[in-house]
C-alpha cells in the first residue's frame, strides 16, 4: 500500500521548466567548476573562512548530485560524523530549508508541501524540506537515517523521503536517562545502522571513521578557541552571520575541511579583536539568540546590529556541548554526542545551558525565536523565562517563522525587539 | 514655557498628547487611515491650534505607536509598550500591571515600583482580543460599543464563543442567534471570549495589583468589567486611558526639555 501511495504523490511539480533547469545544472561539473571560478575571485570580497566553507559545501554538494558519493538524509541532531564516516555526503533537507528561504524559493516549496497533503501546522524547516523534494531539485538519497531526540517532525517527514526514493530508514532511539547502559544500548543501534548500509548501499565502507571521527575531534579542539574569542567585549562576530553559520555547526561535523574552516574563522576573529575592527560599533547590548533565525530577507538584524547596537553575542544552536569522541570506540562516542544535547533530557540541563552561555559570553538579555511549529524550544519557554528572570536577564520570545515570510511580520518583530531593548536601556538607567 | 508633544501614531487612530509647563493642555485624536504620517500632523496641528500654540513652539516631540517611524519632527521615537508604562505608572503610581487593548492589538506590560517596564507580551495575530474584533460583532449585533455595558448589565448568562478566528467567531454569532439566543448574552460571551484571551496573556506575564487598563477598548464597560470577572481582580480606567501611550511619549518629550 505504501508504494502506491507514495507513487500517486511523487514529485508533484515534475516537469516544470525553472525545476527541471535547476535539476540540470546542478547535475553537471561545468556548473561547480564556473562557481569554484567566481569564488577563487579575490575581488568577491569573500573571507578567508567563507571561502572555506563555500568549497566544502560546493564539493559535497558535486559530489551528491553527480553521484560521486552516496547521500544520506539526516534529521538535524543525528551525527554526521557517522555518515562522513561511512563515506557518504550528509544531507539535511531542513538546513536547505534555509538556503530555500534566502534564495527566496521557499514560498514555492512550501505551497508545494502543503499539496503534499503537509499541515500548515507542522515546522516550516520541514515543509520547505519536503516542497524542495517535490519540486525535484534535492539530491536522491541512498538512506535516511533520522533520531529520536529532539525534532518530531523531522523523524516524521523523512519518513516520506525514504519512502518516496525507496531507500531505508533508521530510526535512532535515544533514550531520555543519560548513564553507561543508555549509552551502549544507543551505540549498538549506531553500529547496527552503519553495518546494515555498509551491507546495504554500494559505495559504502567503515574505512573512512576514524579519519572523519579525528577530523571532528580536531575541529572540535579549534572550535573551543573561537568560543572562547567570541567572549570579547565587543563582539568580533556578527551575530546575524554567526546564525547562518550554524547550517555549517549542524551538519558538518566529521568532514575534511571543517577544521580548516574554524581554523580560519578563529583567524579572522583574533584580526578583529586585535584590531579593534568590531562589526557593530559601541556596542550597547549583548544577546543571546535562542534557536534559529528568519532566513529570508528580514531588516530585524541591521535594526539590531546599526539602529540599536546591539550584538548577538552568541546562539544556542553554536554552543559545542560533547566530549571528545574515541575513533577506537567510535559508536559510544557517537552515542554520547546524541545523548549529551542539552536540549534533550530533563528541561534544567537546557536551562543550565543557556545558563552557562549567559555567563561566558557577558550576556544583557536574551531572545527565543519560536519558530512556528517547533515544540522542541517553544514548549521548555515559560521554566526558562522564570529562571532567567529570577536571576536578572529579561527574556523575550519572539513569535516568528525561519522559512515562511508569509507567517511572520517583521513590523511586529522590530516593536518587540525595540520595546526589549527599551526595558534593557531602562536597566542601564538604572544601574 | 515648555510645550511637550507626544504622539501615538496607532493602527487604527492617531492620538496627540500636548503638555504646555509639564500639564495637559490638549489632547485630540483621528482615524489613522492609509497616510500615518499625514494624519499624524494633522492631529498635531490640530491639538495645537486648541491650546493656542504652533508647530514652531513645539520643545520636544516624542512617536510611539506602529506608525511612529513616519512622524515627522520627533527629536525621539520609542515604542508604545515604553510610553503606555510611562503614561499609565505617572497617571496611576501604584500601577503594576498594564493591559492595553487597542484597534488592532493587544499587550500586557509589568512594571516595577519606578514604573520600569519588567516584562511584557504582544498579541498581534490573532484579531480576537482587539477592538476591532469588537467593531466586526458589534456591527453584526446591530449594536453601539457604548452599549456593551449595559448589554452586559441585562444578560440573564453567558453563550461560550468558542473561535479565536473573527471570521469563525462571526459566523459562531450567526449560528447563536440563529438558535434564538438573546443579544445580551451574545455580548457577554463575545466580551468573555475577549477577556479570556487577554487574561491568558496577563497570567504569562504575571499579574501585580493594581491593574490598569488603557487603549480604545478600557472605554468598553462590558469588556471591562469580563477583565474583572476574569482576573478576579479590580480594574482601573484612569482618565484619558485611551490616550495613555501619546501620554507616556509627551511626558517623556517633557523630560527631554528639561
Amino acid at each position: 500500500m505504501w508504494p502506491r501511495f507514495f507513487r500517486l504523490h511523487k514529485s508533484p511539480t515534475q516537469g516544470n521548466f525553472p525545476e527541471k533547469a535547476l535539476r540540470f545544472l546542478l547535475e553537471r561539473g561545468f556548473t561547480y567548476k564556473a562557481v569554484e571560478t567566481y569564488l577563487a575571485r579575490k575581488s568577491n570580497g569573500q573571507k578567508s573562512y567563507q571561502e572555506v566553507a563555500a568549497s566544502g559545501i560546493l564539493t559535497e554538494l558535486r559530489q551528491a548530485y553527480r553521484r560521486e558519493r552516496p547521500v544520506i538524509y539526516t534529521t538535524a541532531f543525528v551525527p554526521t560524523e557517522l555518515v562522513y564516516g561511512l563515506g557518504a555526503v550528509p544531507f539535511l533537507p531542513e538546513v536547505w530549508s534555509g538556503f530555500a528561504a534566502s534564495l527566496g524559493v521557499a514560498p514555492r516549496a512550501i505551497h508545494i508541501s502543503e499539496s503534499l497533503g503537509y499541515s500548515q501546522d507542522l515546522c516550516s524547516f520541514h515543509r520547505c524540506g519536503l516542497g524542495l523534494f517535490g519540486m525535484g531539485i534535492l539530491p536522491n538519497p541512498s538512506a535516511v537515517i533520522v533520531s529520536s531526540h529532539l525534532c518530531d517532525g523531522g523523524r516524521r517527514s523523512l519518513y516520506y523521503h525514504s519512502r518516496v526514493a525507496g531507500c531505508p530508514l533508521y530510526v535512532l532511539d535515544v533514550p531520555y536517562s543519560f548513564d553507561r547502559e543508555a549509552r551502549v544500548f544507543l551505540a549498538r543501534q549506531i553500529e547496527h545502522v552503519a553495518q546494515d548500509l555498509v551491507r546495504k548501499v554500494p559505495g559504502l565502507s567503515l574505512d573512512h571513521m576514524r579519519r572523519a571521527i579525528e577530523a571532528s575531534n580536531g575541529a572540535r579542539r579549534v572550535y573551543l578557541d573561537v568560543c572562547r574569542v567570541r567572549r570579547n567585549v565587543p563582539s568580533p562576530w556578527r551575530g546575524s552571520e554567526a546564525l547562518n553559520y550554524v547550517s555549517v555547526f549542524l551538519s558538518s561535523w566529521g568532514s575534511g575541511w571543517l577544521p580548516e574552516f574554524y581554523g580560519e574563522l578563529l583567524r579572522y576573529l583574533e584580526r578583529t579583536v586585535r584590531t579593534c575592527a568590531f562589526p557593530v560599533g559601541n556596542e550597547r547590548h549583548r544577546l543571546l539568540w535562542l534557536n534559529l533565525r528568519p532566513y529570508y530577507r528580514t531588516p530585524i538584524f541591521d535594526f539590531l546590529e546599526k539602529q540599536f547596537s546591539t550584538s548577538i553575542a552568541f546562539e544556542e544552536y553554536s554552543k559545542l556541548y560533547w566530549p571528545e569522541i574515541d575513533p577506537d570506540n567510535w559508536a559510544e562516542g557517537l552515542a554520547e554526542k546524541m545523548m549529551s544535547n542539552f536540549g534533550w533530557g530533563p528541561l534544567e540541563r537546557r536551562i543550565h545551558a543557556v545558563w552557562s552561555m549567559v555567563e561566558d559570553y557577558s550576556i544583557d538579555g536574551v531572545v527565543q525565536f519560536n519558530q512556528w511549529g517547533c515544540r522542541q524550544s517553544n514548549g521548555g519557554a515559560r521554566p526558562l523565562r522564570d529562571f532567567l528572570q529570577k536571576r536578572g536577564i529579561p527574556f523575550l520570545e519572539l513569535d516568528g517563522d525561519g522559512v515562511d515570510a508569509g507567517n511572520s511580520g517583521s513590523a511586529q518583530a522590530i516593536t518587540r525587539l525595540s520595546a526589549f531593548l527599551e526595558m534593557l536601556d531602562s536597566r542601564g538607567v538604572i544601574a | 514655557m515648555t510645550v511637550a508633544v507626544g504622539v501615538d501614531s496607532g493602527s487604527t487612530t492617531t492620538k496627540v498628547v500636548v503638555l504646555v509647563n509639564g500639564k495637559v493642555a490638549c489632547t485630540t485624536s483621528a482615524v489613522t487611515g492609509p497616510d500615518p504620517a499625514k494624519t499624524a500632523s494633522l492631529c498635531i496641528d490640530k491639538a495645537l491650534s486648541e491650546c493656542g500654540h504652533t508647530f514652531r513652539e513645539i520643545s520636544c516631540l516624542v512617536a510611539t505607536g506602529y506608525g511612529r517611524e513616519r512622524v515627522s519632527g520627533a527629536t525621539r521615537i520609542l515604542t508604545e509598550i515604553t510610553c503606555h508604562a510611562r503614561g499609565a505608572h505617572a497617571m496611576v503610581p501604584a500601577a503594576r500591571t498594564i493591559i492595553d487593548i487597542g484597534g488592532q492589538d493587544s499587550k500586557v506590560i509589568r512594571l516595577d515600583e519606578r514604573g520600569f517596564v519588567q516584562d511584557f507580551i504582544m498579541n498581534d495575530k490573532c484579531a480576537a482580543g482587539t477592538g476591532r474584533f469588537l467593531e466586526v460583532m458589534a456591527a453584526r449585533l446591530q449594536v453601539g460599543l457604548d452599549e456593551f455595558g449595559e448589554e452586559w448589565g441585562r444578560a440573564r448568562g453567558s453563550v461560550k464563543i468558542s473561535s479565536t478566528c473573527t471570521v469563525f467567531a462571526e459566523s459562531e454569532i450567526i449560528s447563536l442567534i440563529s438558535a434564538g439566543v438573546k443579544r445580551p448574552e451574545v455580548i457577554k460571551g463575545l466580551c468573555n471570549a475577549i477577556a479570556g484571551r487577554v487574561a491568558s496573556m496577563a497570567r504569562r506575564v504575571g499579574i501585580e495589583p493594581a491593574v490598569v487598563f488603557t487603549g480604545g477598548v478600557s472605554l468598553n464597560e462590558g469588556v471591562r468589567r469580563a477583565l474583572e470577572d476574569a482576573l478576579s481582580q479590580k480594574i482601573v480606567v484612569p482618565p484619558m486611558s485611551q490616550f495613555m501611550g501619546a501620554y507616556g511619549a509627551a511626558l517623556f518629550a517633557q523630560d527631554l526639555v528639561e
